[in-house]
């Protein structure tokens, strides 16, 4: 009975690490390889604390989290530069640093003795000293994890975190704060981890680097992998097999010595299994999106996207823009006025630096020179989500959809002001973000109504034909509410029919003063729709006037329209 | 002997559960050009690539010379003489210009023809045989589309399939490349199988013209006849 | 200025150690794309197919060197063949592949130390000479270390210019696609490195069962090592690999000066975190627009 209480008790453990680690490979894509040494420093600070400073439960538990989850946000920072393979070596460093530090300092950690009789949990002078007084602990502990990580994972946050995972520029496009968001998931996935390690050490009253090392990390990872990447209850049951499983086979009977190595091996080999036959794993992710009410065509106000604005005044301008790649010019003395109300076209050959130019317009690149201003403010080298916060979206060429997420999750991750995307409101503030969620599922819909998608909402954007998603994008665009729109090429590969769908939309945004900006190559696209036309090339403004006047330009003709 | 060098019938591919050709059946005649022309996303190259083997056709045929050739290894395409120039970057970046062209070369049984093979291409593009020593990733656009189409001859293919060859060109190197594309027709006997998206250059050099839309042909015939029809041309 | 010297030895010594196992595992990375994690087991296990030629077989130990090249290079074309060639052809992203190299890594150091124990093996009567000269000291061991860097990155730098299985390699390095396009079955080149990758690992993995022994649980830091190697110097050059691993060798040891031993591989870390930080292509790495 003791032992399957114990069983029992690192189910829990296991699954608090589980469900952490999760929430950073699963829901961020965030390839860390280090949550054994967050579940270290948990362990470790509750031995040192309790033992050397005799701090009192929970003042131990609540410092080891609180240090975790700032190392854990110190870890994202290098991960905000830098992505996949790079994050793995550095983060294994760390691992790596993280059990030198538990071997070699002897005085804090006890070296390879580690820390012996740290004192175990007492509740009202009831010492949990057993598997048996434990296990509830271990289980409140557990429930309390699980629901942080759930509440994170199915807010707007774990949403936004999501689209991150699709696409890291799609996101930053559509206003979030990447850095923000990779710091805050790190922080809570190592502060978690820091309460199952403190857990550990309280229930086995003594803790050793050879418990935290890369193999613990592997582990884990084999938990979430098995349990299913992206679906926390995918990472209870990864846990509770794992953990479950090697204790089933001890009744073979083995040497101690190669039955810890026969586990091992179980693990490794189940990892690879369950990769080649079911990547997605037992349980497969699911859209967080499925528990929100149908919404009544009758109550939307579709009328706040068409909000009429003043036209004719100038919006978005770039002054002499610059920039060089290595030896190349991409662009140079570009110059560029954009209006409310009016649809403006870039052309101009492949390489001219129209996309280029609205990287830069809108801060995913950097400038050399010039000067960047929005409604007479300047946000030259304002960072991409800032941007576009100010009023300035922008759409790629090659779409960027979150293809993992359904069409309106496209759209609702990309409205503006979200409470829900910041943590402490997601924690503090729930009513808040509740009422914020229905109000959004109604601007949502008005997108996906604007754009005649509402009948694919609830399809994954992975599964909508190249129109669809190019309706898409342009409704993730328009969702950002932002006041002008630079749509790269959002009208090629398409057929007549879809543009006939697509003209009116544009021609009914700027109307309603928004400010447009499109490069196409399609010139009855151009003459069709747009006011004013800038003619690129070799980086900057060759030639601006209307469709007509630029057509009809000899010059141009020959080199361009002939 | 039939006329026709490389045919594809009924032919469907695409990625993962995207469908992106369907049922598409064209004829490449010995010693023409086959313009296929299509918009961003008509499938053109998803079709090039099913049909040269770097992309497992789903449903079809594909004949070459009248032997079945549909799904195998493009190794094996290029070994009996057919070679493709990819769209955009067809060279290696990291490598000299003489390293790419001997690379083009890789299948020749007959190793001692590669200086004379590198010749031919030097005359029909005297550029690269100035910058033999050059990387190249370091070469411009035009000298880049140049080397790759110059790969693909060293082994003499008996056709060339190119997508899109003037992508990301000034309009006076799209011009160079189509005429360089005709003459590779008219003096190597090549036949060659392009799609493209700039009518104006191409339609020029082609025998018979292809249009693709959604993933179907919508037009086979000759160029004169696309150029009549005011609705396909619209598409353009 | 004596115990200068004797560092910069020092650190010249574990860089060509680190150097050569960066290699390897750098050619592979390079060319295949692979985090090939399970470099680490197989640089165990020819350590002590070494050590069982040597001791158990009695062959001489540049016979056993040879005989754990060709287990180690039978043992990544095997893993590449049956473990990440299907996930490739199933187009699974490079996280699955690279769990999947974490689960076989796993795997085979347990099944390594269940086969030898987890005690330590070395070759039983095996004695390494010493040197002396002028103030400073080092093994034949160690000299073959720096040797063995500098003669099998200058063969394998001659067979990738030269040969044609060379240029292949190269091209499909350069670009997988178009090495495919041209007629190269990448999947033989994909062979072919992990074969070279592998048998060159197994000779810094000899060199360090005669000097330290053979545990089970040594490639852990093998595969780390190269892997930070392979970072700090810039990925796809050999001479990326080199200076990188000649770099950490040489932090590592000079570091030595003012702190303590058993921090001296935390040092490399740093190193890690200050390139990865401030030049993220590498001090090699070229980098691509």
């Amino acid at each position: 009975m003791e032992y399957i209480l114990h069983i029992l008790v690192m189910v829990c453990i296991y699954g608090i690490l589980a469900v952490s680690f999760n929430l950073l490979i699963g829901f961020a894509g965030l390839f860390a390889m280090a949550q054994a040494a967050f579940y270290a420093f948990g362990a470790y600070a509750t031995a040192i604390l309790t033992l050397k400073l005799g701090l009192p439960f929970p003042v131990d538990l609540l410092l080891g989290v609180l240090i975790t989850a700032f190392i854990g946000a110190l870890v994202a920072i290098p991960a905000i530069r830098i992505s996949g393979t790079y994050l793995v070596v550095v983060t294994l460093a760390l691992q790596v640093i993280v059990i030198a530090i538990a071997t070699n300092w002897k005085d804090l950690t006890g070296g390879t003795d580690g820390l012996r009789g740290i004192p175990s949990l007492n509740i009202f002078g009831y010492a949990l000293d057993n598997p048996g007084r434990f296990l509830p602990a271990a289980i409140v502990a557990l429930g309390i994890c699980f629901w942080v990580a759930w509440r994170l994972a199915n807010s707007p946050f774990g949403r936004a975190l999501r689209a991150m995972r699709e696409n890291e520029s799609a996101a930053e496009a559509v206003g979030k704060n990447l850095l923000y968001m990779k710091v805050a998931v790190f922080a809570f996935s190592a502060g978690l981890a820091a309460v199952a390690g403190s857990l550990f050490a309280r229930y086995l009253n003594y803790v050793g680097a050879e418990s935290f090392g890369i193999d613990e990390t592997i582990y884990m990872l084999a938990m979430v992998i098995l349990g299913g990447t992206g679906n926390l209850w995918g990472s209870l049951v990864g846990a509770a097999v794992l953990v479950i499983l090697p204790e089933l086979l001890k009744f073979v009977t083995l040497p101690t010595e190669i039955a810890d190595k026969s586990h091992l091996i179980i693990y490794g080999l189940l990892l690879i299994v369950i990769l080649r036959l079911r990547p997605e794993g037992l349980l497969a992710e699911r859209s967080t999106m499925r528990h929100l009410p149908h919404v009544d065509d009758t109550n939307r106000h579709g009328a706040e996207m068409t909000a009429p604005l003043p036209k004719d005044e100038v919006t978005l301008s770039g002054n002499d823009l610059h920039k060089r790649f290595g030896g190349i010019v991409a662009v140079a003395g570009f110059n560029i006025v954009l209006k409310s109300g009016s649809i403006t076209g870039l052309i101009g050959p492949n390489g001219a630096g129209k996309t280029t130019a609205f990287n830069l317009l809108t801060g995913f690149l950097s400038l050399d020179s010039g000067t960047i201003t929005f409604r007479g403010r300047n946000i030259t080298g304002l960072k991409p989500h800032n941007i576009v916060r100010a009023g300035v979206a922008r759409s790629f060429q090659d779409l960027r959809l979150f293809t993992k997420m359904t069409a309106l999750e496209n759209v609702m991750v990309a409205l503006p002001n979200q409470a829900g995307d910041r943590v402490f409101d997601v924690f503090f503030r729930p009513m808040k973000i509740h009422r914020e969620e229905q109000d959004n599922l109604v601007r949502a819909r008005a997108v996906l109504d604007f754009v005649g998608l509402t009948h694919k909402a609830y399809e994954t954007a992975e599964n909508l034909s190249y129109a669809e998603e190019k309706l898409l994008v342009v409704g993730r665009l328009l969702a950002t509410g932002a006041e002008v729109f630079l749509f790269d090429e959002p009208l090629s590969g398409l057929d007549r029919t879809t543009l006939a769908e697509i003209f009116p939309i544009v021609r009914k945004l700027a109307d309603s003063g928004k400010t447009i900006c499109i490069i196409e190559h399609n010139l009855d696209v151009i003459k069709e729709l747009c006011d004013v036309v800038y003619f690129l090339d070799e980086g900057h403004a060759m030639a601006i006037g209307t469709p007509d006047q630029l057509m009809n330009d000899p010059a141009l003709a020959t080199r361009y329209f002939k | 002997m039939s006329a026709a060098i490389l045919e594809t019938r009924g032919l469907a591919a695409g990625y993962g559960k995207k469908q992106i050709v369907h049922d598409v059946d064209l004829t490449l005649d010995r010693g023409e050009i086959l313009l296929v022309l299509g918009h961003n996303g008509a499938g053109k190259t998803t079709l090039m690539r099913a049909i040269f083997g770097l992309l497992k056709p789903t449903a079809g045929e594909v004949t070459y010379d009248g032997k079945p050739i549909a799904g195998r290894a493009p190794g094996d395409n290029v070994a009996e003489g057919i070679a493709f120039v990819p769209q955009g970057h067809g060279i290696f970046r990291t490598l000299s210009v003489r390293d790419n062209l001997e690379l083009g070369g890789f299948i020749m049984a007959d190793k001692t023809r590669l200086p004379e093979r590198m010749q031919t291409i030097f005359k029909l593009f005297p550029i690269l045989d100035e910058r033999q020593q050059q990387i190249g990733g370091t070469l411009s656009g035009g000298q880049q589309q140049m080397l790759a189409i110059g790969m693909a001859l060293m082994h003499e293919p008996r056709v060339v399939i190119l997508d899109e060859p003037s992508i990301g060109l000034a309009p006076n190197l799209v011009d160079r490349v189509m005429q360089s594309i005709a003459e590779i027709n008219r003096s190597f006997g090549t036949s060659i199988l392009m799609v493209e998206q700039n009518v104006r250059y191409s339609l020029p050099i082609a025998s018979r013209v292809a249009v693709l839309k959604a993933g179907r042909k919508i037009y086979d015939g000759p160029p004169a006849h696309l150029q009549d029809d005011v609705e396909l041309m619209k598409l353009f | 200025m004596d115990l200068f010297a004797q560092l910069f030895v020092n650190g010249l010594i574990n860089g060509s150690h680190y150097a050569l196992l960066g290699v390897g595992f750098g050619l592979i990375f390079a060319t295949t794309r692979i985090v090939h994690f399970a470099y680490g087991p197989i640089f165990t296990a020819a350590a002590y197919a070494a050590w069982f030629a040597a001791n158990v077989l009695g062959l001489p130990i540049p016979v056993a060197m040879v005989f754990a090249a060709a287990v180690a290079a039978v043992l990544g074309v095997i893993t590449y063949q049956y473990l990440y060639l299907p996930f490739e052809r199933g187009q699974s992203s490079s996280h699955v592949t690279l769990i999947a190299s974490l689960g076989l890594f796993i795997v085979l150091e347990n099944l390594i130390a269940i086969i030898f124990g987890t005690g330590g093996r070395v070759i039983d009567g095996y004695q390494y000479g010493i040197f002396l000269v002028g103030p400073i000291y080092f093994s034949s061991v160690q000299l073959g270390q720096v040797i063995a860097m500098v003669v099998l990155t200058a063969l394998l730098g001659v067979y990738l210019a030269r040969t044609r299985h060379g240029k292949a390699i190269l091209a499909t390095t350069d670009n997988p696609e178009m090495a495919r396009i041209i007629g190269i079955d990448t999947v033989k080149v994909s062979r072919l490195v992990f074969a070279i990758g592998s048998a060159l690992s197994a000779i810094p993995a000899t060199l360090i069962l005669l000097k330290d022994g053979a545990t089970p649980s040594m490639g852990f830091f093998a595969v780390f090592i190269a892997f930070v190697a392979v970072i700090v110097g810039g990925v796809g050059s050999l001479r990326g690999a080199v200076a990188g691993g000649l770099a950490l060798g040489m932090v590592e040891s000079l570091g030595l000066w003012k702190i303590p031993t058993e921090w001296q591989s935390s040092i490399a870390f740093i190193v890690l975190f200050l390139v990865v930080l401030l030049r993220p292509q590498g001090l090699f790495g070229r980098t691509v627009s």
